[in-house]
């Protein structure tokens, strides 16, 4: 299980990446942070970044809305 | 299309196409004035200036950048209104601004830094079309 | 073309244009349609210090001019509209906005919409941070204010059309004596529609000098286009002289050209990968929204489409034409306000005319499409010109159909009532139709031409309509409706929304991520703070002229390792530098939201004295909080399940639908109250959402008359 946010708990399984957990939760915003048990993930690494069991990820999006 | 050209390898740094660019256009020593600008790098010296890509005139919403005859970018003043579209859209960084006046500026290949050049570093050619080949062209 | 023009000069003012100083011409303009009266009106070093510019000196003009029972259509009610200080700098992207307020049409309190295209600026140059007008003229008549020529003169120009599209042509061949004059003029206008409906628009032009047409941006909400028509003026018009980058004679020109160098760069660097605001404009957000269930479909029932593909971005991206500076203002990079050229007209009294569509931006594309299940681009194309032309806020006119669709689909109108239109969701032959027929004056039109609060009331008292399920359904508060986001699951929205000054606008404050899918904000304390510094954030933009797009649309992602990245704090200085530098008045983040804190402090005393601006009036409808139909519930069924389990500690299964629905319904509208409860003490408000004589004392606007106001309300309470 990983948090997502504070709230959600996910499946973890082996292999999970940033871009996974970004594609099963629809996360297609561009403005947004990513953070695994504290540490920022750059954009480009997104698809590389595998997540460990229990982590706390944070998928931040930044304020939209003119 | 006239363009200006560098010669890396002539180049000692002197730095008088700077001031003869600012003297030039606006009358002062200030090299911040100048639409050319030398750097040191490791292996001597390097030019950045406009190399008359054009690119500036399609974010103008004035039409205050134009071509004229000879190929070269050039700036209306009376419709320029100072938004700097073209400072920051400048793929080189090339196009500058002077608070002062409100006012874009830019290399317009006069050639008074060619004629201040002790090293003959600077020259005006004609090209084709329009390349960074220019800030390090052998000649 | 000159020559033959009849201009009937009914009154004339001559002046001389003032140098701009650090901003500000540190005078106003008055006109009165009704009298003829014409003045010019000092500026005092008070006024700038509270009230700043832009919305901040068009409510205190408007405090003076109303009367406690003044309605939208009183002789004595005014459009004011001001730019503010930055406004007209061309150095920082999105600094041309011109900012309007009314008493209005629809929710009966003071209304504050903002528009791009060139009239504040050039109205500022012309010598006036401000124009207010007052009366009703007999005539149609222009208010033209002539800097050439230095004077303001109201006249009488019979043969200039009514449609903005056609108007603004007309008026600036009148009026430019050399083409290039043409790039110096700006007007005001609304259209035929704006004449027969409460939902009217104000068009506010640019001269395209690419396209060598006028162009227009839209200040739509709270129907500020028909105060325009009912006061009997077709446009107001400013003609300027040229003017140069430093037209505003700033305090400090060299730190406004270093901070303007840094976001030009930024927005050249980021914004192809980012949300491609300069090929699509705000369009971007269609697909984004769809996917997380925020887009309003079908009067808000739903949050997403398969077909929203049909319409997002990506597909704009196709059809506006490409490459060309599309700023409102110069200088705006971000260039969202983008057209489709050559768009040949399907429908109405333009039929077979090649025209330019301004947008569609998101907002529109919502609301006539999205919301009235609507996917067809070349109807929302059709739907948008019209609306502009007409004078017609896109907005509130797609809300009014959408509720007027649910009306039909449950049996509340059926054919005999809608004059054979089968107005289902999708329908968008009809909701043209309607759209005619309302700038006619006639038919169904003459019920979409109330807005949703007034054909609630039209359906419940003449087709008998539950009024619970119409007040649910219909999307509006306090008589606005809504713009274009799904608040059901951000209770922080749904605050964002309701708990405002002039309604549901997401102007004040849009926290859907950092509430819904971000949890960042998760107490209700933390939501009360989000309510209290983005609103006031937020309504410093249109204190100084800006727009708000430069501010959070294109972000060096150098941000993401700031302390606090949802406020963006490297652009928060650009705003700081820039007011101070335009200004000469050195301020800080804290001096920023105290200037919009007086602000909006002083239009909450402002609505309470026009009657209204208290807790009863800030109350979302409930689709905007959870769900009304069984419909809607069953569509999100899971989620609802499991909340009832989560939040509630029930058993769904155990639970008939409605028992379900009912315990949504309790527990939502409970956990609004208390956010209410906290928000307002936040803000320094009774629990009756009425700002104490302390906190408008610490805030220095505790004018004697706006302390009466509020003392006559709190002995009201005691």
């Amino acid at each position: 299980m990983i948090t997502l946010n504070k709230r959600e708990e996910l499946e973890w399984h082996e292999g999970l990446t940033v871009q996974d957990i970004l594609k099963q939760k629809t996360f297609t915003y561009p403005h947004i942070i990513v953070s695994i048990n504290g540490a920022v993930i750059d954009h480009d690494a997104y698809a590389e970044t595998l997540i460990p069991d229990e982590a706390d990820v944070r998928v931040i999006h930044l304020i939209a809305g003119g | 299309m006239k363009v200006l050209a560098y010669d890396a390898q002539k180049c000692t740094g002197a730095r008088e196409c700077e001031v003869t660019c600012a003297q030039t256009w606006f009358k002062v020593q200030d090299v911040a004035k100048s639409s050319i600008r030398i750097s040191v790098k490791d292996d001597g010296f390097a030019a950045q200036f406009c190399i008359q890509c054009g690119k500036c005139i399609e974010v103008c919403p004035t039409e205050a950048l134009y071509y004229n005859k000879q190929g070269i970018v050039l700036l209306k003043k009376d419709l320029c209104v100072g938004c700097m579209s073209c400072v920051g859209f400048c793929p080189y960084g090339v196009m500058y601004f002077a608070p002062e006046e409100a006012l874009a500026f830019k290399c317009v290949a006069c050639g008074q830094c060619v004629k201040a050049c002790p090293q003959e570093a600077l020259k005006i050619v004609e090209l084709d079309e329009a390349s960074t080949d220019v800030w390090n062209l052998r000649f | 073309m000159t020559n033959k023009i009849i201009r009937h000069v009914l009154a004339e003012f001559p002046y001389q244009t003032p140098r701009i100083e650090r901003g500000y011409a540190n005078q106003t303009l008055y006109v009165n349609v009704g009298t003829g009266e014409i003045k010019a009106k000092p500026v005092s070093d008070e006024m700038k210090l509270k009230f700043t510019g832009g919305k901040g000196f068009d409510l205190w003009l408007l405090w003076h001019a109303v009367h406690d029972d003044t309605k939208w259509d009183s002789p004595e009610n005014e459009i004011v509209i001001s730019t503010g200080p930055c406004g007209g700098i061309t150095q920082y992207p999105g600094s041309g906005k011109s900012l309007v307020t009314t008493v209005s049409p629809t929710t009966e309190i003071i209304t504050d919409s903002n528009a791009g295209g060139h009239f504040g600026p050039l109205l500022k140059f012309s010598g006036w941070d401000a124009i207010e007008v007052q009366g009703i003229a007999e005539k149609d008549v222009m208010v033209i204010v002539d800097a050439i020529e230095g004077k303001v003169t109201i006249e009488e120009m019979p043969d200039a059309p009514n449609d903005t599209h056609l108007l603004g042509r007309w008026l600036y061949d009148v009026l430019a004596e050399k083409p290039q004059e043409k790039y110096y003029i700006a007007m005001v206008s609304a259209g035929t529609g704006a004449e027969h409906s409460l939902l009217g628009c104000l068009n506010f032009s640019l001269y395209d000098r690419k396209r060598q047409d006028v162009r227009y941006k839209q200040a739509a909400r709270g129907g500020p286009g028909t105060v325009l028509r009912q006061k009997h003026i077709k446009a107001l018009v400013v003609r300027a002289q040229p003017f140069k980058g430093d037209a505003n004679h700033p305090a400090d020109m060299e730190r406004i050209a270093r901070v303007g160098a840094d976001i030009q760069r930024e927005i050249a660097t980021w914004d192809s990968v980012q949300n491609r605001m300069r090929n699509r404009g705000t369009s971007y957000l269609v697909e984004i929204m769809s996917d997380y269930d925020l887009l309003p479909v079908n009067n808000f029932k739903f949050g997403s489409h398969p077909q929203a593909r049909d319409i997002n971005g990506a597909y704009w991206e196709t059809r506006v034409t490409q490459g060309l500076p599309d700023g409102c203002w110069y200088g705006c990079t971000v260039a969202c306000a983008h057209a489709v050229d050559g768009f040949e007209l399907q429908t109405g009294p333009y039929k077979g005319h090649k025209v330019i569509v301004d947008g569609p931006e998101y907002e529109t594309i919502g609301a006539i499409g999205s919301t009235c299940g609507i996917f067809d681009p070349d109807a929302i194309l059709e739907l948008n010109f019209y609306c502009d032309t007409y004078g017609i806020d896109t907005i509130s006119y797609g809300n009014t159909i959408s509720f007027l669709m649910e009306c039909y689909e449950v049996g509340i109108l059926d054919q005999e009532k809608t004059g054979g239109l089968e107005l289902t969701f999708g329908n968008a032959a009809a909701s043209l139709e309607i759209l005619h027929q309302l700038a006619r004056g006639e038919g169904l039109g003459k019920i979409a031409a109330l807005g949703v609060r007034k054909a609630k009331t039209y359906v419940i008292e003449h087709y008998g309509a539950d009024p619970q399920f119409v007040q649910d359904i219909g999307m509006e508060n306090k008589g606005m409706e809504y713009s274009m986001y799904m608040g059901k699951e951000s209770l922080a929205q749904q605050g964002g929304y309701a708990l405002t000054n002039k309604g549901p606008q997401h102007d004040e404050a849009w926290l859907i991520f950092m509430d819904q899918v971000n949890n960042q904000i998760p107490t209700f304390e933390d939501k009360a703070e989000a309510l209290h510094y983005f609103p006031m954030w937020r309504t410093w933009f249109g204190l100084c002229g800006f727009c708000k797009l430069p501010w959070n649309d294109v972000v060096d992602p150098k941000n993401s390792k700031s302390a606090e990245p949802a406020k963006i704090p490297h652009h928060v200085q650009n705003y700081v530098d820039i007011f101070s530098a335009v200004t000469g008045r050195e301020v800080d983040i804290n001096e920023i939201i105290a200037m919009s804190e007086r602000v909006y402090n002083f239009q909450r005393v402002f609505n309470i004295r026009l009657g209204k601006g208290l807790r009863e009036h800030d109350y979302p409808p409930y689709r905007g909080v959870g769900p009304v139909t069984e419909e809607e519930y069953e569509s999100r069924r899971e989620r609802y399940d499991q909340q009832l389990r989560e939040w509630l500690g029930l058993d769904p299964d155990a639970m008939t639908l409605q028992e379900k629905m009912a315990a949504h319904r309790h527990y939502r509208t409970e956990r609004y109250e208390r956010l209410m409860d906290a928000v307002y003490e936040r803000r320094g408000w009774t629990r009756n959402g009425v700002p104490t004589v302390e906190k408008l004392k610490a805030l220095g606007i505790d004018f004697p008359e706006v302390l009466a106001v509020v003392e006559k309300k709190l002995r009201a309470e005691d």
